[in-house]
């Protein structure tokens, strides 16, 4: 997996036109120095070599020097790690958070105004575009109110208040925005549970309200949604581009979409594939976590 | 095995209860900055990050609106873009034109403190040779450390217009310690002379510069002026925000936590023009507009479709457009009043005519067969993508088969280098017009013109123009190139577009210049 997503990269770098010498040279290079520059960061190799060399490296663990970060590729990457998954994770935690309580709220009072209201919500934040809440967001809290930044970033171990309150924003308008997809889901899941006998045979045996919710219905309906999370997680990591854009956060997106504006190759490279592991782990830990949520999955083994 | 739902659940509730307790934490008011004319901290906002701080080795203008702050050259461009001594005390060139004698300020201090000497210089030199982007120091043949504040160049040839091109801020010779003498391009010590030094950079996030306490003011001048002058630094601290988005940079001024944006948008600016908590800056002679030519290839080979295009053009309607508002209608390959402003020379005839009459019958006589016409543009630089929309409207109203093949700038620039598959291609010239004619024409010249096939004309009032004994004649051979773009049409003149820049109400002694000069600039009470 992770070695046809390099391979892809490779190929897709290969067939784009232009590459890093344009950024170093500028507009009035002339091709002689265009030639020059390619020479010595050895891109006018053939794309066979260039490709046999990397992946030697990496058997090394070393993924390259970038063109022009003056850095190794893995500096370049893990410096901005902490800030795309604080970002993400902490959007994941009020996603899942909210989306499921909407959910909850939308199963239980089936139908009523509660259910068509929670459903709105959950659509709307679907809808909007990511980027202009964002903006929204920064205009209200940021410049008319003035309680929270309008954007940049503190590192959680220099100042952990200055960490919340420069990551309020961002998480909230990327959990926003995949709400809605784990609340449909929660809504489903819990109104298909809630049908069932042994709900019912709760209720009728006089177990509390609550109880029967969250410790009976949800506990069975959580499969589904431990699965819309896990692909939720993907989304949200590739939805902080956008994202880190608005509110100037140094993460790793911005960071991989600078390097294909400017065809930083190594970084492209490197980042995509650390991307990508992220990507294949929280799968792995999704299908973890279904065996200990359900015994089924767990004795099928 | 129900004590686990529970436990989830009762982490779901804390972690929720956590949250709210944090987002009320959150909500607190940041402290102002304090308000006094010596200290304090300037924050700068700007679009992307500087490729290199290694000023020398990169011609990009988001790096040199730092760097210029921090290092600085022998020779600079004054206020009226007439190169001054910074620092140097002066040059005495010998009466052949092939040895300059530069003598140096004393007791100038680096960031590191060491004192600057002609060992310093010669090792900078030498390595701009080396590493330097642009083929500014080119006719030197050798730098020799004649005195200990005294460096000699012996040049190849005559090239009466090397003090301007050796006081070139495109990629600027600047000054060095010896002990970065042999660093590659883009890994010195970032030690240099200036009144700030930096301190951190953080890419994607900032660059923080301090202010440097030993800075060596250069006494012979009252204030500062154009990249040298007397230099004071008034702020402690000043730090280049790299803030993508615009709307968020925006916002961030009118929060108050951005002092100066080194470039506004024009409807945000015109937003806030009464705003009394913002100051808004407005620079006309920021960039050339133009569309370049393919004289190579397709029906832009032929010199009278290339005519029509000219004549067919509503340059008012392209830059006003593409500029949002900020621009000037010039025809003239020099800013009005510039040193080398020659007037509408050629243009009179053949700029901003909108004539669809005479367009129809140059293409009936060029032969054109509707043929496309492929405009390469990018969506990096918002201004080539929108000219590159209105141009290929107004050519399809005179029956111009006219395509726009919209990618990103790294895509354009190796496309453009392709002798064929272009017709067309919308580049807005920064400070190749500042730095004057040779600038401009240098790139429309050589074993590469923009237009790609070359024309000898052009080549050889190139020549004339560079050889030029005084500024009255290079003038005059300016007048001349002027005239023959307006016969060749391989580049096309849109106009001139504007930078908008902005600070807080409280920013006082900030002036526009071609970078945000953050010295002499302070926060009033």
């Amino acid at each position: 997996m992770l070695f046809v997503v390099s391979l892809m990269t490779f190929v897709i770098m290969w067939l784009v036109p232009g590459d890093v010498s344009a950024e170093i040279g500028g507009t009035d290079a002339t091709p002689e120095q265009i030639q020059q520059i390619r020479e010595q960061l050895g891109i006018d190799k053939p794309l066979l070599e260039r490709a046999v060399s990397w992946y030697g490296n990496l058997l090394r663990g070393d993924l390259g020097h970038s063109y022009l970060l003056n850095r190794s590729v893995v500096d370049a990457v893990l410096e901005r790690l902490p800030v795309t998954l604080s970002l993400a994770g902490l959007a994941l935690v009020l996603a899942t958070i909210m989306g499921t309580l909407l959910g909850i709220v939308a199963a239980v009072r089936h139908n009523s105004w509660l259910d068509q209201g929670s459903m709105v919500a959950a659509l709307v934040g679907l809808s909007i575009p990511d980027f202009w809440f964002g903006l929204v967001l920064i205009i209200l809290f940021g410049v008319t109110l003035g309680w929270l930044p309008t954007g940049g970033f503190v590192p959680i171990t220099e100042d952990f208040i200055g960490w919340v309150r420069y990551m309020t924003l961002p998480a909230l308008t990327l959990a926003f925005t995949q709400m809605g997809v784990i609340a449909r889901m929660t809504r489903s899941s819990m109104l298909d549970v809630l049908d069932q006998d042994f709900v019912r045979t709760a209720r009728a045996k006089g177990m509390r309200r609550g109880t029967v919710i969250f410790k009976h219905a949800l506990r069975n309906a959580l499969v589904p949604i431990v699965t819309v999370v896990g692909v939720t997680a993907g989304v949200l990591l590739s939805g902080a581009v956008v994202i880190e854009t608005v509110f100037s956060l140094p993460g790793v997106g911005r960071l991989i979409v600078g390097s294909i504006q400017r065809r930083d190759f190594p970084v492209i490279q490197g980042g995509l594939l650390v991307t990508a592991s992220i990507f294949v782990f929280v799968n792995i830990v999704v299908d973890m976590l279904y065996g200990w949520l359900d015994p089924r999955v767990r004795d099928e083994r | 095995m129900t004590m686990l739902g529970n436990k989830r659940l009762r982490s779901f509730l804390r972690t929720l209860t956590m949250t709210s307790v944090l987002a009320l934490a959150a909500v607190m008011p940041a402290g102002s900055a304090f308000a006094q004319v010596a200290g304090g901290e300037l924050v700068v906002a700007q679009g992307s990050n500087p490729p290199s701080l290694d000023a020398m080795a990169t011609s990009s203008g988001a790096s040199r609106n730092i760097n210029m702050n921090v290092y600085e050259a022998l020779y600079g461009f004054d206020e009226k873009i007439v190169p001054m001594p910074i620092l140097a005390e002066g040059v005495a060139i010998s009466d052949d034109g092939l040895t300059y004698v530069f003598t140096l300020r004393q007791g100038v201090k680096f960031h590191n403190g060491d004192v600057m000497t002609s060992a310093d210089v010669k090792a900078s030199l030498e390595r701009y040779l080396k590493v330097g982007a642009t083929p500014n120091l080119e006719p030197i043949e050798t730098v020799e450390a004649t005195g200990e504040y005294e460096v000699t160049l012996k040049m190849k040839r005559v090239t009466p217009t090397f003090l301007e091109s050796f006081s070139n801020p495109r990629s600027p010779a600047v000054i060095i310690p010896e002990e970065d003498a042999n660093a590659e391009a883009g890994k010195t010590s970032l030690v240099g002379t200036g009144p700030y030094k930096i301190t951190e950079y953080v890419p994607d996030s900032h660059v923080t510069l301090e202010k440097f306490a030993d800075y060596t003011q250069d006494t012979r001048y009252a204030g500062p002026d154009g990249f040298g002058g007397k230099k004071t630094a008034y702020f402690d601290k000043v730090t280049f925000r790299i803030m993508p988005e615009p709307g968020a940079q925006v916002a961030a001024l009118e929060a108050g936590e951005v002092d100066l944006l080194d470039q506004i948008p024009v409807p945000a600016a015109r937003r806030l023009q009464n705003d009394a908590n913002i100051k808004l800056y407005e620079n006309l002679e920021w960039a050339f507009g133009t569309l370049i030519l393919n004289a190579n290839d397709g029906p832009t080979a032929n010199i009278k479709f290339r005519e029509a295009v000219q004549v067919a053009l509503n340059m008012e309607e392209i830059v006003g457009i593409a500029s949002e508002g900020l621009f000037a209608p010039n025809g003239g390959w020099a800013y009005p009043g510039s040193p080398y402003d020659v007037g509408d020379i050629g243009a009179a005839d053949y700029y901003n005519k909108h004539d669809t009459e005479k367009a129809k019958a140059l293409l009936v006589e060029a032969g054109y067969n509707n043929e496309p016409f492929t405009i390469i543009t990018d969506n990096t630089i918002p201004f080539h993508g929108r000219s590159a929309v209105v141009i290929a409207e107004q050519l399809k109203a005179v029956g111009i088969n006219a395509v726009i093949n919209q990618v990103d700038f790294p895509t354009v620039l190796n496309l453009r280098m392709q002798d064929t598959g272009w017709n067309a291609w919308t580049l807005t010239m920064g400070i190749e017009p500042y730095l004057g004619p040779a600038a401009i024409v240098s790139t429309l010249t050589g074993t590469r013109p923009h237009f790609v096939a070359k024309d000898d004309q052009l080549e050889a009032l190139y020549t004339e123009l560079i050889s030029g004994a005084t500024q009255e004649d290079r003038k005059a051979t300016f007048a001349k190139i002027q005239k023959r773009l307006y016969e060749y049409f391989g580049v096309i003149k849109l106009g001139d577009t504007g930078q908008m820049q902005a600070s807080r109400g409280n920013i006082e002694g900030f002036k526009t210049f071609r970078f945000p000069r953050v010295y002499d600039v302070w926060r009033a009470n």
